[in-house]
């Protein structure tokens, strides 16, 4: 690994798979959001600043495939009554830095600021904070193996989070 | 004040409650003086001040109050608030201090918050003012643990903690028998959960067995959709085994009965829960098995019990290893914090699942706990009507059965609630 950033062309590839994960998670639509992931991706947002692992201490959301397989279902689910507002959102997402990169494979660790409104519920909520995604490659494209989100006041007294930032 | 007392008595009746329970500021405030002040509160385990100096904060009802451990080695709960003018002494949800120092005049406090020192203390010579004048210190609440979980209460009178907990002590011995070292210590640190209900809302629920299969229906036949795409002989997961319960039938429900104590406690399961069919960890049982011997260890497993209430403050999970404790902020907002206990000798994979519990189900982002608060929020919003002025409670009314110590029920009875409720009315009328 090397932790050099190389062409604009890269940088602009993984930014637009950036960009299309946060338009998925804008409408939203899990059902394309499921695919921008690995088979083994996972999606974590940790309930304190640097936590280590989610196995150890709590997480406000930890899914591997199976757990975004049934929150994918649920979430369009007839009979959710916590789902039966509109979910709209609005990510904005910069400073993408590319931290680690195998110049070989291509796969690499990115780093980017979001801000993201939530409405739901007659109720608009600011979120901010860091995600950090692991890229592989998989043929022509990227996929996600893991999304860590870090937001700003994860260890805060908070509501519903509805779904994923 | 404008209730008399006869009419908070009538607010509670065999089967019904006023709704002014739940939407009036003032029956709010009273119950901050008259339940919340005078019952058993839960506020911490002592594993969550480990060491000389180590204190973690919270609001007891509305006052700020602070546990800690002194010097000696003994836990105090303290009101967190300088004898001088009144700031609060700490301000983190946690830490580790020498003494106490106040931020604004620099008045400093023992760990067992007796005043300390005053600076510049000459300027009091000639005046009444005394140091040593107990007024002047951090005044300290009676509080008592029962195996670790520390209790406090304001009530100058209270009945020792263990008699209060009546034969719902035996599901708090339970949680701590399932350690092979007998004793659980807090892990993994805490979700605090704004709850737009009533804090009543949220213990009414906690043996509500007639509300799973409506309420989690979308959870289970979704987890229950997905498991039917997986291929035969796909590794076993935890998930599978917590998600699908909350589908039960009414019948199975029905057979987990309910049992009611004195001063408002409560379980639900006994004999069996929906936790019962977890798969048992090998390196748990062969633990186990070390520590207690095989008649001990199978009596210990076998008492399964779901959610048990200690009115009005903390509810655990014994078979789970978590806790939920109630913190009411306003008449239609609730703070609920979520912990989770490691069972001390107990391998990693049991703290590992208790975690995925709590985050699976009463996490912000889980799928279970979000549906739930819906229904208490529409609650709150619905009984704004005035189309009626009650709330009925009636299920399995007289039909429960009067034990020595306790009143058990079929577990879809309404004998929780009332429960709850015969002890609001004797607090809410005793105190006066």
């Amino acid at each position: 690994m090397t932790a050099v950033i190389t062409s604009n062309e890269k940088i602009r590839e993984i930014e637009q798979l950036l960009y299309q994960e946060a338009a998925c998670l804008d409408r939203p639509d899990l059902d394309a959001w499921i695919n921008l992931y690995t088979e083994d991706g996972t999606y974590w947002m940790p309930a304190i600043p640097d936590q280590e692992d989610p196995h150890t201490h709590i997480s406000l959301f930890y899914d591997d495939r199976v757990l975004m397989e049934v929150r994918r279902r649920n979430f369009v689910h007839p009979a959710a009554a916590s789902k039966d507002y509109d979910v709209r959102a609005s990510h904005i997402i910069s400073n993408v830095q590319v931290r680690e990169l195998d110049e070989k494979s291509g796969d690499c660790t990115v780093t980017s600021n979001f801000h993201c409104f939530l409405y739901y519920r007659d109720k608009q909520t600011p979120y901010a904070g860091k995600y950090t995604h692991e890229l592989v490659r998989d043929g022509d494209r990227y996929k996600i193996r893991s999304k860590r989100v870090d937001i700003i006041n994860c260890d805060a007294t908070l509501n519903t989070i509805i779904i994923y930032i | 004040m404008s209730y008399t007392e006869q009419q908070i008595a009538d607010m509670v009746q065999p089967t019904k409650v006023h709704r002014s329970l739940y939407t009036d500021p003032e029956i709010f405030d009273l119950e901050m003086e008259r339940i919340w002040a005078n019952a058993w509160i839960y506020i911490g385990h002592e594993s969550q001040v480990p060491e000389k100096g180590s204190y973690m904060t919270l609001n007891y009802g509305k006052v700020p109050v602070v546990m800690v451990r002194d010097n000696d080695n003994d836990v105090h709960v303290l009101h967190n608030r300088c004898g001088h003018k009144g700031a609060k002494l700490v301000d983190r949800p946690c830490g580790k201090i020498p003494a106490f120092r106040c931020c604004y005049h620099g008045w400093r406090y023992r760990l067992d918050g007796k005043l300390l020192g005053v600076p510049h203390l000459q300027g009091y010579d000639g005046t009444d003012f005394d140091k040593d004048d107990p007024q002047y210190s951090m005044q300290k609440m009676t509080s008592e643990s029962f195996r670790g979980f520390v209790f406090a209460t304001m009530n100058p009178n209270p009945p020792d903690l263990r008699t209060w907990m009546g034969g719902a002590a035996d599901v708090m011995d339970n949680l701590c028998d399932r350690a092979p070292e007998g004793e659980v210590e807090a892990a993994g640190g805490v979700l605090r959960y704004e709850h737009e209900c009533n804090w009543k809302m949220f213990i009414e629920n906690l043996n509500d067995t007639m509300h799973p299969m409506i309420v989690h229906r979308s959870v289970v036949e979704s987890a229950l959709d997905y498991i039917k795409t997986l291929p035969e002989g796909s590794p076993r997961r935890d998930e599978a085994e917590i998600i699908p319960p909350f589908g039960a039938s009414y019948e199975t429900f029905e057979e987990t009965g309910i049992t009611g104590f004195r001063f408002g406690h409560h379980y639900d399961g006994g004999k069996t829960s929906i936790h019962a069919k977890y798969t048992l960890d090998p390196e748990y049982e062969a633990a186990m098995l070390k520590a207690y011997g095989k008649e001990r260890m199978q009596e210990i497993l076998s008492f399964n019990t779901h959610n048990t209430l200690y009115y009005p403050s903390l509810t655990i999970k014994s078979a789970v290893q978590n806790i939920r404790v109630v913190r009411p902020i306003a008449y239609n907002k609730t703070i609920i914090e979520t912990w989770s206990f490691r069972l001390k000798g107990a391998p990693d994979s049991m703290l590992k699942r208790t975690l995925l519990y709590s985050r699976l189900i009463n996490s912000n982002g889980s799928m279970v706990g979000p549906d739930d608060l819906t229904a208490y929020f529409r609650m709150q919003e619905g009984l704004q009507s005035q189309a009626s002025d009650w709330i009925e409670m009636h299920r399995n009314f007289a039909r429960d059965e009067k034990l020595e110590d306790r009143m058990v029920g079929k577990g879809t009875s309404d004998l929780d609630v009332r429960t709850q409720f015969s002890a609001w009315r004797e607090y809410m009328t005793e105190a006066a």
